[in-house]
């Protein structure tokens, strides 16, 4: 994970350098200041995971410039064959979100109903039939 | 050396076309999870958004063919160059990314699928339900949103700009944004963790990389994008007071808007770089020229980016000019780099004039172009002429429309045959092209020179004593032959749906990714078998291993993982 | 080789456009641009005239490169199947990393010159204009306490004519631009100039935008709203008369005579909108 690491901590440098220097050349100028400086410090605590999380796992096939194939070999990870729940989750999400233009009687309607979803995404895999 | 276990060039595997009756396709389309599937819907309906789109800008065109009003009204003439931009940037050219890095990512990099597939789903459902929500405000009775795709206060607000169309604007283009923060995630993500092995950073595709640093952009400017458009609507449905301009509102919200604004620009031309490379670099049958140099550039643009946002707001009076004008300059540098490090695959190669390679030239001579107006644009003193007017529509046109749609256009006939399993066809692609180029051209070269003796953006009508008649009457014409050109690409799709499959891994025979190993299309998971991945080529090493590599090595480039491959042999067919 | 070419493009470049000047009858050797009205316009001028030299040379020399190279290696059949597989030149890359470097240096440094020039604050304007753009109308309060004996004049637009800001030539005007309602942008294009009308408080600013420039040509001109404001933005238009300084001072009179006196600030003492009819036919 290290390069992954370092491509996001200088990233980060960069903001952490310019965004004071934008601060000192343009005082007072809070809207543009502030997503600035928060960009440094997300690129800051996404290397922070990047650097904690290299150090837990060990070294990785794809970091290797001779990684074999074989190295990868066995369960590269669960991919869903199919699901409703992202459909049904976009749907109540939009109805809840236009119901904020159109009346609260939709924004009410479409919230349990995100709600719902949200569940049942969670536990698609973990219940009946599909339970892994 | 090691013999292959069968014959991969000509690829064995034939995958037939299977037939569904209706409801099986409907039930496949609204539950898969499969990143080539949601690719094709992606690009299925960014295509139909750019129709509409296009449309649109074809209406605009005719009604300035004349003074005077002869098509449409002032307010709806408004409300057509307010959803046009929101059209082609936010639900055309930005889910474009998301078409290609969903087709071809997980492809290149040799991974079975994205990280989070009912996530990828749900950020287009999100990017579609979105997107028709804020364009319905056309269905409203007001309208739609009619105040400019910037969107600025006090005119967006419910006060100057009242009705449902404002406000699904709004609220439309908050789920759609949703849903490409999710995207970005995604593919983080996946480059992060799921490569294949041998395949380190500094082996991917340089699309790959370009996807990488524009997934980045979009997690860090879309949430400011979300932001402020949740703070517009609470001020226009809610009542709040945030953006009113007696607290500063107006350029408060042009600072938020623009952060988002400029690297949102970005975000819609990186992996069309990514692409152009591809493209430009298999035509010539070399690898990328500078591939270091392209990374740092890609990284250093992206950087950068984030950094210039108000040379949008120059003529505001209310931002440090020297600031935004120095950085903006930069940027010039690395994608100066970027053209050299293009031309450099080109020279001493080995090039065939395919359709995607016209594409990637039309792209490289009108982004050339548009590129050094930028440049124009990023002086100040230069600015405050031409801010606001034609000049800069001619401008971000030749950047946005030579990035965006001639690289769609290479990637679409260069990974056909991938997606599809079928080619399409080579003379109608040429036409294609050449109608397009022409067109795009005498549409938009006029206009530098329009903006330039006074013609002001967003203009429904001008009079007939300021000289604008014949150059807008010019840009008209090419406007149409513009339009025009998409009908021998939409013929070609339909003429070609029936041709014969390619049958092979690599139908164009010089592919160098990862993509070119697995059959055309891929099966469920990407491949029944990965090579052995030892350099940015791994399809080319193994299809062309007699292709020795001449250069020597450099102790900093081994260090970075790429190996000359010198004695490369046929990998062993060790399945995933 | 090379550096000869370069040379010999730079000096015909500058040859054609050296018979640029911003006063010039045909608009192609003004660089399509307005005649140049003040003294701002002309300073900015010259970086117009350096910046398209600049331009089209590097866009004549990479488009040269972009064609040659596919040309001169394009595929014939008596070629290898793959040519040499080059993958880096550490000396030319950095050699087009640096060039471009040293260009956007110096173009930064005239723009910030040419940039100070333009945007300075004079101490004493000879006079002062308050600007109020209002949808979609523009008022003009000449602020000429001793032409008017303390009575503000103003000049507005009526449903037959467009609004009329006169200007005396050769003596620096301020310009104060007040906004009641939406942004709007105040660009008189033969000042090669524009800024916003921004309605409220600027942020970090001490009360509204403002800029001093100095017409230097008579003549009349159309200046034009450059920020969307609503429905009717592309009618806001106004005429500039810029005139000798006696017409000017018997323009005052005038407004006084005919009783265009105080300081309306737009909105509800705006007038109603005059401006091109939506038939195309001229005001």
């Amino acid at each position: 994970m290290r390069k992954e690491f370092w491509i996001f901590l200088c990233c980060g440098i960069f903001f952490a350098i310019v965004a004071p220097i934008y601060w000192v050349v343009s005082p007072h100028e809070i809207s543009g200041a502030v997503p600035f400086g928060m960009t440094a410090l997300l690129f800051f605590m996404v290397s922070f995971y990047l650097w904690f999380v290299g150090r837990e796992i060990p070294p990785r096939p794809e970091d290797r410039n001779d990684g074999e194939i074989a190295d990868g070999a066995g369960e590269l990870g669960f991919f869903p064959p199919y699901s409703w729940w992202p459909l049904a989750a976009a749907l109540a999400v939009s109805v809840t979100v236009s119901g904020i233009a159109v009346g609260w009687w939709m924004f009410m309607m479409g919230l349990p109903i995100a709600a719902l979803a949200m569940i049942g995404w969670t536990f698609e895999f973990y219940r009946g039939r599909h339970a892994h | 050396m090691a013999t292959a276990n069968f014959d991969v060039q000509a690829g064995e595997v034939a995958v037939k076309p299977r037939e569904r009756s209706l409801g099986q396709m409907a039930f496949h389309y609204m539950t898969t999870t499969d990143h080539k599937v949601i690719g094709q819907m992606y690009a299925f309906t960014t295509f139909a958004f750019f129709l509409f789109g296009g449309l649109m800008a074809l209406i605009i065109r005719a009604e300035l063919v004349l003074p005077g009003n002869q098509l449409v009204t002032d307010e709806t003439f408004n409300q057509l160059f307010t959803m046009h931009g929101t059209v082609m940037l936010l639900m055309f050219a930005t889910p474009l990314f998301f078409a290609f890095a969903n087709m071809i990512v997980p492809l290149q990099i040799g991974s079975p699928d994205v990280a989070f597939p009912r996530l990828n789903m749900f950020s287009y459902w999100l990017f579609l339900f979105g997107s028709l929500i804020a364009c319905s405000g056309f269905l409203t009775r007001d309208g739609a949103a009619s105040f400019g795709w910037f969107g600025y206060p006090p005119l967006s607000d419910s006060i100057h700009s009242p009705g449902l169309g404002g406000d699904f604007w709004v609220l439309g283009l908050y789920l759609s944004g949703l849903g490409t923060i999710l995207g970005g995630v995604n593919f983080i993500t996946t480059i992060f963790t799921m490569r294949a092995p041998g395949m380190t950073m500094f082996r991917m595709p340089i699309f790959v990389w370009n996807t990488l640093v524009t997934s980045m952009l979009i997690v860090i400017v879309f949430p400011v994008f979300g932001a402020a458009l949740l703070v517009l609507a609470a001020d226009r449905i809610l009542g709040t007071h945030v953006f009113d301009a007696a607290s500063g509102g107006p350029i408060m919200y042009q600072h938020l808007f623009w952060f988002f604004g400029h690297p949102e620009v970005y975000i819609i031309a990186l992996p069309f770089f990514g692409i152009i490379t591809e493209v430009l670099s298999v035509f010539s049958r070399k690898p990328v020229f500078g591939y270091i140099g392209l990374v740092g550039a890609t990284l250093a643009i992206a950087v950068l980016s984030v950094s210039v946002w108000a040379h949008h707001m120059f003529v505001t009076g209310a931002v440090n000019l020297a600031f935004f004008s120095f950085m903006t300059l930069l940027i010039g540098v690395p994608t100066g780099v970027k053209f050299f490090n293009w031309i450099g695959t080109m020279w001493g190669g080995s090039v065939s004039f395919d359709s995607p390679m016209m594409f990637a030239l039309g792209f490289l001579t009108t982004f050339l172009f548009g590129g050094l107006t930028g440049i124009i644009l990023a002086s100040p003193p230069l600015d405050f002429h031409v801010s606001d007017t034609y000049f800069v529509v001619a401008h971000f046109h030749y950047v946005v429309f030579g990035t965006v749609v001639f690289a769609m256009f290479a990637g679409y006939y260069y990974w056909w045959p991938k997606i599809t399993g079928r080619m399409l066809d080579e003379k109608l692609g040429k036409i294609h092209f050449w109608l397009l180029f022409i067109g795009f051209h005498m549409t938009f070269l006029i206009q530098h020179w329009l903006g330039l003796s006074g013609m002001a953006r967003r203009y429904a009508d001008y009079l007939p004593s300021d000289g604008f008649t014949w150059m807008n009457q010019f840009s008209t014409v090419g406007a149409f032959l513009l339009g025009a050109s998409t009908l021998p690409f939409i013929y070609n799709v339909w003429k070609t749906r029936k041709a014969p499959m390619v049958n092979q891994n690599d139908p164009w025979g010089w592919g160098r990714t990862l993509e070119w190993a697995t059959s055309c299309p891929p099966p469920r998971h990407n491949f029944e078998s990965l090579p052995r991945v030892r350099s940015e080529s791994p399809a080319f090493d193994l299809y062309h291993p007699e292709a020795a590599s001449i250069e020597a090595q450099s102790d900093a480039f081994e260090k970075l993982g790429a190996e000359s491959h010198e004695t490369i042999e046929p990998a062993k067919k060790d399945g995933v | 080789m090379g550096r000869m070419k370069l040379a010999v493009m730079a000096a015909l470049t500058a040859a054609v456009l050296v018979g640029c000047s911003p006063l010039d009858e045909s608009s192609a050797n003004r660089l399509a641009m307005p005649a140049a009205g003040s003294e701002e316009a002309h300073t900015m001028w010259y970086l117009w005239l350096g910046v398209w030299i600049a331009v089209l040379v590097v866009f004549v020399v990479v488009f040269a490169m972009i064609m040659y190279a596919p040309i001169r290696y394009r595929r014939k059949e008596t070629d290898a199947p793959a040519p040499p597989q080059i993958r880096y030149n550490l000396p030319l890359e950095a050699l087009y990393t640096i060039a471009p470097v040293i260009m956007v240096a110096v173009f930064f440094f005239h723009t910030v010159q040419t940039q100070d020039a333009v945007t300075r604050d004079i101490e004493n304007p000879d006079h002062t204009v308050e600007v109020i753009a209002s949808k979609w109308q523009w008022t003009f309060n000449y602020l000429e306490p001793e032409a008017t004996q303390g009575e503000g004049v103003f000049d507005q637009g009526t449903p037959e004519a467009l609004p009329k800001l006169y200007l005396p030539v050769n003596e620096s005007v301020r310009f104060e631009l007040i906004s009641p309602d939406v942004i709007h942008s105040f660009w008189i294009p033969e000042f090669y100039y524009k800024l916003d009308v921004v309605p409220g408080n600027i942020p970090g600013k001490e009360g509204p935008n403002h800029f001093t420039m100095t017409p230097n040509r008579t003549g009349t001109f159309t200046g034009r709203c450059a920020e969307l404001c609503g429905v009717y933005h592309s009618r806001m238009m106004f005429e500039v008369h810029v005139v000798d300084r006696a017409e000017y001072d018997a323009h005052m009179k005038e407004l006084q005579a005919t009783g265009q006196v105080g300081r309306p600030q737009g909105g509800n003492d705006a007038m109603t909108v005059a401006g091109l009819k939506s038939d195309g036919a001229d005001q």
